[in-house]
């Protein structure tokens, strides 16, 4: 569909300005704020979220897919050294297992190797907004990435965001039931 | 307090109201303070129109006043960086000359009947708005000393915009001086507490008065001197540290004295309280008419929030064109209601 | 200020010996500027009149091209995004189309469905982007917080989804990576009426306000043959006059099954291409709500690769609707061959260029952004306009920078130059 947009006459340019500054003026008064008061308040997210991640040992076979497949090449699989396990008489028992290591800076998050993982051995969490001071720290140590990452907002108040029709995102107060 | 006044010698007492005028209220510290004010009210208004909270965290429970306070402080501590192929005296010395000639109308506006003792009042009106007429000429000769192609540019524009701004200016002053028949500005609001307020009887002049304050000072879609996104900030582009706050107050203080006068011409200044002596007669009526300019001044600012900014060849030729047919029929309207008054 | 003039061609060595006349200054609008995003325009001005534009890109420049031959086919999903972060669905989408073409498969309808829903929302989320971007640079700040502000309830929506704000990595060889939640269509709802609550909003502050009006109407005019030469892709072309998109043209992704109207408008000025863009917001709108009316049932991901999945990944996607990837995805090699895809991004055209000679890495990937496409009009149409029309057309144009370096030979406008003596 061509549409001709008009030449204005001067009268609809009055009608222009009356109506921006009245606009102006309504949101003047009553204001639609969605700014949160970070990090007093922290805004809860969805139980899918992709944030940091750890290791469950049990369940890692140390197959080195998720380094495979990792885009920014982040996961880097070690040798670690294995406590000598019970005897099998086919076999002689293993002295090294392989398994990964996540170099938090260059982690994109993707979840490529959570999802590729065939034992579901990464167990995600929601936490995002962890910082570090030393640049060595991002690439933490085996036992360190065994742990569920800590959310350093633990105290503030949760909040959900919710739409609403007239009046855009609203927040709402979660209820912390424990 | 009359008491405190009694043992001051009688030929001392002109002095030191006029000292107490131009450096108390509404000097001086009467500027600094609405300064503050008038900077937070705009990043507050713009802020609630744009969905956030503007200014807030330097002292939460009071909305954030403090910020430019704190501002200033930090600006304090900064390097005041001089470019090297800049022109040193201008560039170092103008801002505070600028500074002190926009306070300087506001000496010659009254704002109440006790006036008349401290400042002679005759051609308040003419000289107020002959000090007001100086601050551009700086405002070019700083750009040139920068030595940036940017303000440079921010310099000329702001020459083309004197020229073709300041004729629909002056002509809406001459038929405000036409309504009322005196350049004595004390006068002026008398004859406005017998009759109507100079915005009901020409409101013509009144918007024409607006349209080049808003375009004297830089605000609203205005701001084509310092536009933000074509000439990094225009002529300031080079200013770091204290120069820069003063700089930016700057446009504010005029914005001010623009005010002042604005709510004297055509808001009837201290319209309904008249008195006598200093405290009746200077400091009650003095508030009523700085309340008048203040509510002006936030009218003013809030306009950021709402326009962007025009073309400078665009804003050019409607000065000439329809700002200037507006300004001549303001002045026929004079012609007309002078003979009712 | 006109002289004889014999036109050149428009090549670097010609451009190199050219000399302007005396008075005009050249301005560096450079990377760091608030009106030039990060890349430099070097500009000619004479007095307030522009004469000649160089924009100087490739200040982001990645290497993606170069980066993927390296790596596995499946780790270039990423990489692909990040180049246009406003529109990155549409981005992923094209390669994968690519990709599915070269491997021979094609994705069941739910998720194609679910492709054109994420799709949609990112052209939503890119227009409201360039709306922005428009006001900023025209001094408004409003409507810049304002555009912004909406896309939030946007971008909870496909967070809900997926667990990504803005890089989402949904789109896989064979479908899609999580499933739609339960309570996706009632939230997508609420946030349509929010939009179309808002516009009215928007009507009165920006594109009915006077200042708008008078500095974006006639400004940067270019007629369709224009258009058509310089090759001007999406909105910009479709404000033009020109009625191509080609989820009409070449329908992909279930587009066809969708009916839904290409907006054009008459006079190719920077407010058509204002007013463009609104409606192209309401035609999406319009296509999202179809989709989730229609939405059929079924698997999110190709029938072949769900039946190479263990029992505990199947497990996996019955319970949760999250795809995990098998062992085949990571060692993905197409046959030899080479495959072409299109996709309309939210900014026009996005082309992918994929031949595979059998191995784990493409051979060559090559992109060709539409940001790039616009990039000529902008050199060729800012003679003759003022210095603060820059920010207007080039803000218009809606960019994004691009990455490689094209060369294009055009005849430039001849009203300014100086013959090289």
């Amino acid at each position: 569909m061509a549409e001709k947009s008009q030449k204005k006459s001067p009268l609809s340019d009055v009608k222009g300005h009356i109506g921006a500054l009245s606009t102006g003026f309504k949101y003047l008064i009553d204001p639609h704020r969605i700014t949160l008061d970070y990090p007093a308040e922290v805004m809860e997210l969805p139980s899918n979220y992709r944030g940091f991640f750890r290791l469950i040992d049990e369940k890692c076979i140390g197959c080195s897919l998720c380094e495979i497949v990792c885009p920014s090449n982040a996961i880097v699989m070690t040798q670690l050294p294995v406590a000598q396990p019970a005897q099998d008489a086919t076999r002689p028992p293993p002295k090294f297992k392989k398994r990964p290591l996540v170099d938090w800076g260059m982690c994109i998050f993707c979840y490529f190797c959570v999802d590729v993982c065939p034992t579901e051995a990464f167990e995600p969490s929601q936490v995002h907004d962890i910082s570090y001071f030393k640049e060595s720290d991002y690439r933490p140590t085996f036992d360190a990435f065994l742990k569920l990452p800590e959310s350093p907002f633990k105290g503030s108040k949760k909040v959900v965001p919710k739409v609403d029709e007239k009046k855009g995102i609203r927040y709402e107060e979660k209820v912390n039931k424990n | 307090m009359m008491d405190f006044l009694n043992l001051i010698p009688v030929t001392w007492l002109p002095l030191l109201e006029s000292v107490f005028y131009a450096l108390v209220f509404p000097g001086f510290i009467a500027i600094l303070l609405l300064a503050f004010f008038i900077i937070w009210f705009e990043r507050k208004a713009a802020a609630r129109v744009q969905m956030r909270y503007g200014p807030l965290w330097v002292s939460k429970r009071t909305g954030g006043i403090a910020q430019l306070l704190a501002d200033m402080i930090r600006f304090s501590f900064q390097e005041f960086i001089v470019p090297e192929g800049a022109d040193l005296i201008p560039f170092v010395f103008l801002p505070g000359f600028l500074l002190a000639f926009s306070v300087l109308p506001t000496l010659f506006i009254p704002i109440g009947p006790y006036y008349s003792h401290i400042f002679p009042a005759g051609y308040t009106l003419l000289l107020s708005v002959a000090f007001t007429l100086v601050i551009p000429v700086y405002l070019v000769v700083l750009g040139w000393a920068a030595d940036n192609k940017f303000s440079f540019i921010g310099a000329l524009r702001e020459a083309y915009l004197l020229i073709s701004y300041e004729v629909p200016f002056i002509l809406a002053i001459a038929s405000a001086f036409l309504l009322y028949g005196t350049l004595n500005l004390v006068e002026v609001v008398t004859i406005q507490e017998r009759s109507l307020p100079g915005i009901i009887l020409n409101p013509v002049a009144a918007l024409v008065f607006l349209i080049a304050v808003i375009r004297a000072t830089g605000r609203g879609p205005y701001d084509i001197v310092e536009a933000d996104s074509e000439l990094v900030f225009g002529p300031y582009v080079e200013y770091s540290s204290l120069m820069f706050g003063f700089v930016m107050g700057v446009p504010y203080i005029e914005l001010y004295s623009y005010s002042l006068l604005f709510s004297v011409l055509f808001l009837g200044g201290w319209a309904p309280i008249t008195g006598v002596g200093f405290l009746g007669g200077l400091i009650i009526p003095g508030i009523v008419t700085f309340v008048k300019a203040v509510i002006v001044m936030c009218a003013l600012v809030f306009l950021r929030g709402v326009y962007p900014r025009y073309k400078l060849d665009k804003a050019v030729r409607a000065g000439w064109s329809w700002v200037f047919y507006l300004a001549l029929i303001a002045l026929l309207l004079s012609a007309f209601m002078s003979r009712v008054l | 200020m006109t002289q004889e003039i014999k036109t050149i061609p428009f090549t670097y060595e010609a451009l190199s010996q050219l000399k302007m006349s005396e008075g005009v200054l050249e301005l560096q609008i450079g990377p760091a500027h608030a009106g030039s995003g990060h890349m430099r325009i070097v500009a000619w001005v004479e007095g307030d009149t522009v004469v000649k534009v160089d924009p100087d890109i490739g200040f982001v420049h990645r290497g993606v091209e170069k980066l993927s031959e390296d790596r596995i086919y499946i780790k270039a999903i990423p990489m692909v995004e990040r180049p246009s972060l406003v529109d990155t669905v549409n981005a992923n989408l094209g390669y994968v189309m690519a990709l599915e073409r070269l491997l021979g498969i094609e994705p069941p309808p739910r998720a194609q469905y679910i492709r054109v829903i994420t799709a949609e929302i990112s052209r939503i989320m890119s227009h409201l982007y360039g709306i922005a971007i428009y006001g900023i640079f025209m001094g408004s700040s409003t409507v810049f917080m304002w555009a912004m502000a909406d896309r939030e309830p946007f971008i909870d929506l496909l967070q809900e989804l997926t667990g990504a704000r803005i890089t989402y990595s949904h789109i896989i060889p064979g479908g899609v990576r999580w499933d739609l939640p339960k309570d996706f269509a009632e939230n997508a709802e609420i946030a349509l009426k929010y939009l179309e609550n808002r516009t009215k909003d928007y009507e009165k502050v920006w594109i009915n306000n006077p200042v708008v009006v008078a500095r974006s109407m006639g400004v940067g005019k270019l007629s369709a043959e224009g258009a058509i030469r310089l090759g001007v892709v999406g909105p910009n072309l479709r404000a033009s006059g020109v009625k191509y998109d080609i989820r009409k043209e070449e329908p992909y992704a279930a587009y066809e099954e969708f009916d839904f109207e290409v907006p054009t408008f008459k006079e190719g000025d920077s407010y058509s291409r204002l007013l463009q863009r609104v409606e192209e917001i309401k035609q999406s709108i319009h296509i999202i709500r179809q989709a989730l009316k229609r939405l059929p049932d079924g698997k999110i991901i190709y029938e072949d690769y769900y039946k190479r999945m263990s029992p505990l990944m199947k497990k996996i996607y019955d319970e949760k609707g999250r795809v995990k990837f098998t062992l085949m995805l990571t060692s993905l090699s197409p046959p030899k061959g080479e495959a072409v895809s299109r996709v309309e991004g939210g900014r026009g055209e996005m082309f992918y260029y994929l031949v595979s000679d059998g191995g784990k890495a493409p051979y060559r990937f090559r992109v060709v952004t539409p940001s790039f496409r616009n990039l000529p009009f902008f050199t060729h149409v800012m003679p003759g306009h003022k210095l603060a029309d820059i920010p207007v057309i080039y803000g218009r144009i809606d960019y994004f920078p691009p990455r490689p370096i094209d060369d294009g030979l055009f005849e430039p406008d001849p009203r300014y130059l100086v013959a090289p003596s």
